[in-house]
């Protein structure tokens, strides 16, 4: 799927929280976008899958707004945060709820979650145990699960890897460079675990204070560039 | 460690901190007003009622002296009151939680947080009735011994029924189920007790207090020794809860009852699937639910046996109202806050606005149906008059009222934590709104059948007809309802996240 965020502007009161005259993320292409506490990295994703109006600019999706179009939402997996499950149901009801929104029958989501074993192993799992009652890092992986299982064209993954023991954090990142490897399926992954997210991403967007400043494509020396630029933020934050 | 000179004082102003910033916060201007006249009111009635019992007791029962009338009730009373405590008092257990990792003595939290949880309306509202009741009646009559033993047996019975629910709510805890049930069978005995002019529990209570006021000690001894140990077994397990504070939560989450439905019934029947498993398991949601069900049974036996006293036409259509349609107009107008914590799970979802309207009608509508068949056979038993109206104000409220409750619920923007209790004043999620919307929800059937009351069956015709025709248009209004929602997409989801009321 193709993305375009274009004169996106959002502000908070005076404050401007996000200010992207122009984004575009082509088909296939996996992004993942990094940046300090506040820089606008979950503004930027609310706006992108309309969950938060910006005062200017739109978000197109294949060449359709998707404040007017809605047709995106069948072929997009996002899991932010917490507020993207629904807590009072067990982890089967909730997945076959949203395989149901994919339109999978029954037979469907449960084969469509057997690649998915070793990431959340369902079979061993407590099925009459509400999310509600699941670890942070559980309730996080049956989300990543809910987007990824449906095998969607756009993902939009809010700090997958935070909360998530090592093993997991391993099995996520081959799954995501599995799905990585759908040259019709786009990715953008948020993330503060700059290891990860290089490793993951062949491009990298970085935003500070709302603006993108810069749009980089991963290479060895990537890790390095970002560490320095966050030692440099950090020192001239503290100073 | 504090010494207890530094930490009662100190728990003391953190809780009344905490009470004062939590009104402020989750009550707005109106609501406090209309509290406070609600309060305020009620205080008036329950004095009144105290100072002049003698002129109401002499309408219904002009032979007993007032002081007898209210010997033989106080058992019933108690437990009434014990039912309404159980269902919106709340256990201190939660206050405590956020204090146990500080430098203070568990057992002194314990003491404070009990005795502080007797500073409730519950244990303050009764006694508005009976000091005046006192006063007024019960020291013109037997000894001083026995006028002080009386009062004094008013308040044990106070202290008894506040720790024995508190005592009740920490062992049950995820059983509240059973004890409903217990307790609306031992409602229905008492009922019985009572149609059946057997007269029991009334006997029993008379017993207790004219022997009490009399100055014959045994009872106020069993009584004080009854409050004696609810106070310690409240106590006892509300200390041993502290050593699991989770509640035992995690460690052992409740069990889970679920259901399927076909898979033909796809999107549709998961959302309303969802929405049954939401009332079901969430507390305040399933408050709604029992209180629903409670109207549309227990009260309603009281309401329709007492005959002529409720005898007027706007209050038969009160009744008709609420008798099926309890359930939409107060459940129903939360239909989207009770979503609030996880609308984006919704709208960020291949789930159109249509389909999830049409869910909500779907359960509201069939809550209808379920309440009109529960109520049936008591309009049958005690008020054949009235089936005619059961009739004509369930397709009323199936056509109208839901949808009235929908438009009302659809520009909900307030976040609603359908984990809290369902207590009293407990109106997060609610607005000046909700409370001026049962003016059009409620007056127009009431007003339209006083107006038509010479030609009854032609009123209650012309209601369910109306009802029936929208019902007919139920696609229409979902269509212009899912067109609001979409229009108010944003400013419902920056409400239920918080950032905007």
């Amino acid at each position: 799927m193709r993305v375009e965020l274009n004169k996106i502007v959002k502000k908070y009161g005076a404050k401007k929280a996000l200010d992207v005259p122009a984004w575009l993320l082509e088909d296939g292409e996996v992004v993942g976008l990094v940046g300090s506490n506040g820089a606008g990295k979950t503004t930027f994703l609310r706006i992108l899958l309309d969950l938060l109006e910006a005062d200017h600019g739109n978000v197109r999706m294949d060449g359709r707004d998707v404040r007017r179009d809605a047709s995106w939402r069948a072929r997009t997996g996002s899991f932010l945060d917490r507020s993207f499950l629904i807590e009072y149901l067990t982890i089967p009801e909730y997945l076959e709820f949203v395989g149901t929104t994919f339109g999978l029958s029954r037979r469907e989501t449960a084969e469509r979650l057997e690649p998915f074993e070793s990431f959340l192993p369902l079979s061993r799992i407590d099925r009459n145990r509400l999310l509600r009652d699941l670890s942070t890092g559980n309730a996080k992986k049956v989300g990543i699960l809910a987007a990824l299982f449906v095998r969607p064209e756009f993902v939009v993954l809010d700090e997958p890897f935070a909360n998530l023991d090592p093993p997991s954090q391993i099995r996520l990142k081959q799954i995501l460079a599995d799905m990585a490897a759908d040259p019709e399926r786009s990715m953008i992954i948020s993330s503060h675990d700059l290891g990860h997210v290089t490793e993951v991403c062949p491009r990298i967007t970085l935003l500070q204070s709302g603006e993108i400043k810069r749009d980089l494509e991963t290479s060895e020396k990537t890790l390095e560039e970002l560490n320095s630029w966050f030692s440099d933020e950090g020192i001239s934050s503290a100073t | 460690m504090l010494p207890p000179q530094r930490t009662y004082p100190l728990l003391a102003r953190n809780q009344v901190r905490i009470s004062l910033r939590r009104m402020k916060t989750r009550q707005g201007w109106f609501m406090r007003v209309v509290m406070g006249v609600m309060l305020a009111y009620s205080a008036f009635i329950l004095l009144t009622l105290g100072f002049f019992f003698d002129r109401f007791s002499i309408t219904l029962w002009p032979d007993v002296p007032p002081v007898d009338v209210v010997n033989r009730s106080l058992l019933a009373a108690f437990i009434s009151l014990f039912f309404i405590r159980f269902l919106f008092q709340k256990t201190p257990r939660m206050k405590i939680v956020p204090y146990l990792h500080l430098p203070i003595p568990h057992h002194r939290l314990v003491t404070f947080f009990q005795a502080a949880s007797l500073l409730s309306i519950h244990n303050f509202y009764p006694l508005l009735f009976f000091v005046p009741f006192w006063m007024r009646f019960v020291v013109a009559e037997g000894s001083v011994e026995g006028h002080f033993m009386w009062i004094g047996a008013i308040f044990l019975l106070i202290v008894a029924s506040h720790f024995a629910n508190l005592l009740l709510r920490g062992v049950l805890k995820q059983r509240a189920g059973l004890f409903y049930i217990w307790m609306s069978l031992f409602i229905a005995t008492a009922f019985v007790d009572e149609a059946a002019g057997i007269g029991l529990q009334q006997s029993l209570s008379d017993f207790l207090f004219s022997r009490i006021l009399s100055g014959e000690p045994t009872g106020l001894i069993l009584l004080l020794a009854f409050s004696a140990f609810v106070v310690a077994a409240s106590t006892f397990s509300l200390a041993r809860s502290l050593r699991n504070p989770d509640g035992g939560q995690t460690a052992t989450p409740a069990r889970v009852r679920s259901f399927d439905i076909p898979e033909e019934w796809g999107l549709l029947g998961q959302l309303v699937r969802i929405e049954l498993l939401l009332m079901w398991r969430n507390r305040r949601p399933r408050h709604y639910l029992f209180v629903s069900l409670l109207f549309s049974t227990l009260y309603l036996v009281f309401m329709l046996s007492s005959g002529q006293a409720f005898g007027s036409v706007a209050f038969s259509a009160l009744l008709g109202l609420f008798a099926s349609g309890g359930f939409a107009l107060n459940y129903g107008q939360l239909m989207f806050g009770w979503d609030s914590t996880h609308y984006p799970a919704m709208v960020s979802r291949n789930v159109g606005f249509h389909t999830m309207v049409s869910a909500k009608l779907i359960v509201l509508q069939l809550s209808c149906l379920a309440l009109f068949v529960t109520s049936l056979p008591l309009f049958i038993w005690l008020r054949p008059d009235l089936v005619a109206l059961h009739f004509a104000f369930l397709f009323y409220n199936a056509g109208i009222t839901s949808v009235l409750v929908m438009e009302l619920a659809t520009r909900n923007r307030q976040r609603v934590d359908i984990g809290r209790s369902g207590g009293f004043f407990n109106y997060e999620g609610f607005s000046a709104r909700h409370w001026l919307w049962f003016i059009p929800t409620a007056l127009p059937p009431v007003l339209f059948l006083q107006v038509m009351h010479n030609a009854p069956r032609v009123g209650l015709t012309v209601l369910a007809t109306i009802g029936l025709v929208s019902l007919v248009f139920t696609s229409l209004w979902t269509r212009y309802f899912a067109g609001g929602l979409n229009a108010r997409k944003h400013a419902m989801l920056e409400g239920f996240a918080g950032r905007a009321g």
